[in-house]
């Protein structure tokens, strides 16, 4: 037994001793693809919708390097970032990889080069620059643009005897309209999940702007963020009214966001929901079930004098290089071929993912995709995307807090006030 | 060496820092920062509260296994039906439940059927855990039971037949014949539930609540899974890792010294 024990404890000990020695993520080893081969990382390109997107990418790309050989890998994009973490920290990753705009990208700046001079002739075509930067340099191109448009069923509003070209402006008269529709149809007035705590993201982007002053709301994005503001505890303590007055579908909190929540708008149990501009929950998805022409995008209503509701969005997904990359000049131009015109044109047309160039014609969308691109002009970026990703996160845990009542208004800004600043 | 060397580098790694501090040394700041995690502290309370619920985890295969030992009426039929859940993957138990526990669900139209209010079995911060340890003890309690089932083919069956003949009720057959015949039995079953419900419910986790509502069904393997590859902390994963590790090798020693025990009693 004392044997046995000193093995064990040596084990342990000999662990110990190797403290210090390494790092989990080593910034120093060199790989990636070989030269005349590049490896693509996505979670996109397995997807039917996006594969005459990556058959035409691939052709673009080969007439300008007919030599280099594209490998796109399809990751499952619950996995991707996790997947994509390891690959970093072994300095084996992917030489070109796909990214959601905001944090994810942020965090990872260190092992991606940036990609200002290769794009520069890109610049004005393309929208959405904005989520794939740090410290004024830029490290991903564009493919989509990712908002979060509130939409809403235009049948239950004309059930309910309400115009539904004229959605409410104000949040009183917004309120008053979902007591209208849920007295005539049983509809609730919001379709919320916030299993994942993802629910208060698409709250805060989705309202924001019709809480914020301009001003404020401007400081925000620049990283000027006052918690402590009357404006901002409004946007949470508007969170909670919402629930406690009934206006979300019933056990938020056991509904996941993406499906479920999604799920209550299209089977018109609820009137709006703040939804996505691409990839799902969104314009195309909700036409398959209401019809194209009940969809309706209104802005956020008027929650404070003075605010002006706008459509907030950011870049989507967009293709960086990583700092591995054997041919930084070929990656690069591999990403110019997966943001082309003519290529973004087949993600736009199969995947109903409202792209980030502007010269995409989206007339035949109907009525709901016109609005959105409508606002794209006058739209700004989205108020979560630009928080730190640990305060996201933080904000999730908060969010489900404060509907359960086990933390106040107060509480919760400060605590989310200390992780934004810790960053 | 190609088992220790990940394991030594896993521990290496916790004592260097994320992010700007990439690779360097930083000491037991990573520890530190887990101490000060609520959402760290509250994985390692539900680890206590697993261990607590133990004896649930382990009576309920036990008992099912007596009445199919007793020859209930069924009790073929019952023993593949208390097994078939254990060769189910977690990711489909989990998806099945979620159907079964949300809100507008088929367990809360009964509840309301039957005039008690609906519970928000996964939302609800209080229930929640219990609700994901009931679903991963339905899940796994086949397997138990196969092990409980394999101990009665070793108990005396003479002692029993005797207990009846003396006219014993089945509660004190079970307490004074079962279970001192099936020590050994129950001993192993303990310890390889509490390996299984440590290191296996990263699946169960992952589909029904995501750790949440309010990071209350958090466990440290969910916590690090997060650490590393959300949150992009990989050094404060290790640190994680390497304290789930030492409760697994505390689980493990505990685990050694039972089977010594129950090999000395024979």
């Amino acid at each position: 037994m004392k044997q046995r024990t000193l093995w064990s404890a040596s084990l342990v000990a000999g662990l110990v001793v190797l403290a210090g020695c390494g790092s989990a993520s080593d910034p120093d080893s060199a790989s990636g693809g070989s030269k005349g081969k590049l490896v693509v990382w996505d979670w996109k390109s397995g997807d039917a919708t996006a594969s005459s997107y990556v058959k035409k990418a691939k052709a673009d790309f080969a007439k300008r390097h007919p030599g280099v050989t594209v490998e796109f890998v399809a990751q499952p994009f619950e996995q991707y970032y996790t997947l994509l973490g390891a690959a970093i920290q072994a300095g084996k990753g992917p030489d070109v990889m796909l990214f959601n705009g905001g944090g994810q990208i942020r965090d990872r700046v260190d092992s991606l080069l940036p990609l200002d001079e290769y794009v520069r002739d890109d610049r004005k075509r393309l929208a959405g620059w904005e989520a794939f930067t740090k410290d004024s340099k830029t490290y991903a191109a564009p493919v989509t643009l990712q908002g979060h448009p509130i939409y809403y069923n235009k049948s239950l509003y004309r059930k309910a005897g309400l115009d539904p070209e004229q959605p409410a402006a104000s949040w009183d008269e917004f309120v008053a309209d979902c007591r209208t529709i849920s007295k005539a149809t049983g509809a609730r007035c919001f379709a919320q999940g916030n299993k994942e705590g993802i629910g208060i993201q698409f709250f805060l982007s989705g309202l924001g702007s019709g809480v914020l002053s301009p001003t404020e709301y401007d400081d925000w994005i620049a990283g000027e963020r006052d918690w402590s503001s009357p404006a901002v505890k409004r946007v949470f303590s508007l969170w909670k009214e919402a629930d406690d007055k009934g206006l979300n579908n019933d056990g938020a909190n056991s509904t996941a966001m993406f499906n479920d929540a999604f799920a209550v708008f299209q089977s018109h149990k609820a009137a709006h929901v703040i939804g996505l501009m691409s990839d799902i929950g969104h314009w195309k998805d909700f036409a398959e079930f209401l019809d194209a022409g009940n969809v309706g995008v209104m802005k956020s209503p008027v929650v404070t004098a003075g605010a002006t509701p706008s459509l907030p969005y950011d870049g989507g997904i967009g293709y960086a290089v990583a700092k591995w990359t054997k041919d930084p000049e070929v990656a690069a131009d591999l990403v110019r071929s997966l943001t082309s015109t003519d290529v973004l044109k087949s993600f736009y047309a199969d995947a109903g993912a409202i792209a980030a160039d502007r010269t995409v014609d989206v007339s035949s969308g109907g009525p709901a995709v016109a609005t959105i691109v409508s606002e794209i002009d006058r739209g700004k970026p989205a108020l979560h995307v630009a928080l730190p990703s640990k305060t996201v996160d933080l904000m999730g845990r908060l969010s489900q807090q404060l509907l359960s009542g086990s933390v106040t208004v107060d509480a919760a800004v400060k605590q989310l006030a200390a992780s934004d600043q810790a960053g | 060496m190609l088992r220790l060397w990940p394991l030594g580098l896993g521990v290496s790694f916790s004592f260097t820092g994320d992010g700007e501090r990439n690779g360097a040394t930083v000491g037991l700041d990573n520890y530190a920062e887990l101490i000060d995690d609520p959402l760290f502290r509250t994985a390692l309370r539900n680890v206590g509260l697993l261990v607590l619920l133990l004896p649930v985890a382990v009576a309920i295969p036990g008992l099912l296994a007596t009445f199919i030992y007793l020859r209930v009426p069924g009790h073929r039929f019952f023993r593949s039906v208390y097994f078939f859940p254990a060769v189910l993957s977690p990711v489909i138990v989990g998806a099945i439940f979620n159907l079964l526990l949300a809100f507008d669900g088929p367990l809360n139209a009964v509840l309301g059927g039957s005039g008690v209010g609906p519970v928000d079995w996964l939302g609800d911060p209080d229930v929640a855990i219990f609700a994901v340890v009931g679903v991963h003890i339905w899940a796994t309690s086949g397997m138990a039971l196969v092990v409980f089932l394999a101990g009665f083919a070793t108990l005396d069956s003479a002692l029993l037949d005797a207990a009846r003949v003396d006219g014993a009720s089945l509660a004190r057959m079970i307490w004074h014949v079962i279970v001192p015949g099936l020590a050994r039995t129950i001993r192993f079953v303990v310890v390889t539930t509490t390996i299984g419900m440590l290191t296996s419910m990263f699946g169960l986790l992952y589909v029904m609540t995501s750790g949440g509502p309010e990071g209350s069904t958090y466990l440290p393997e969910y916590y690090i899974w997060v650490q590393q590859g959300q949150m992009s902390r990989p050094a404060l994963a290790s640190a994680a890792s390497t304290v789930l590790f030492l409760i697994m090798l505390a689980v493990g020693l505990l685990q050694v010294g039972l089977l010594r025990r129950a090999g000395r009693e024979d």
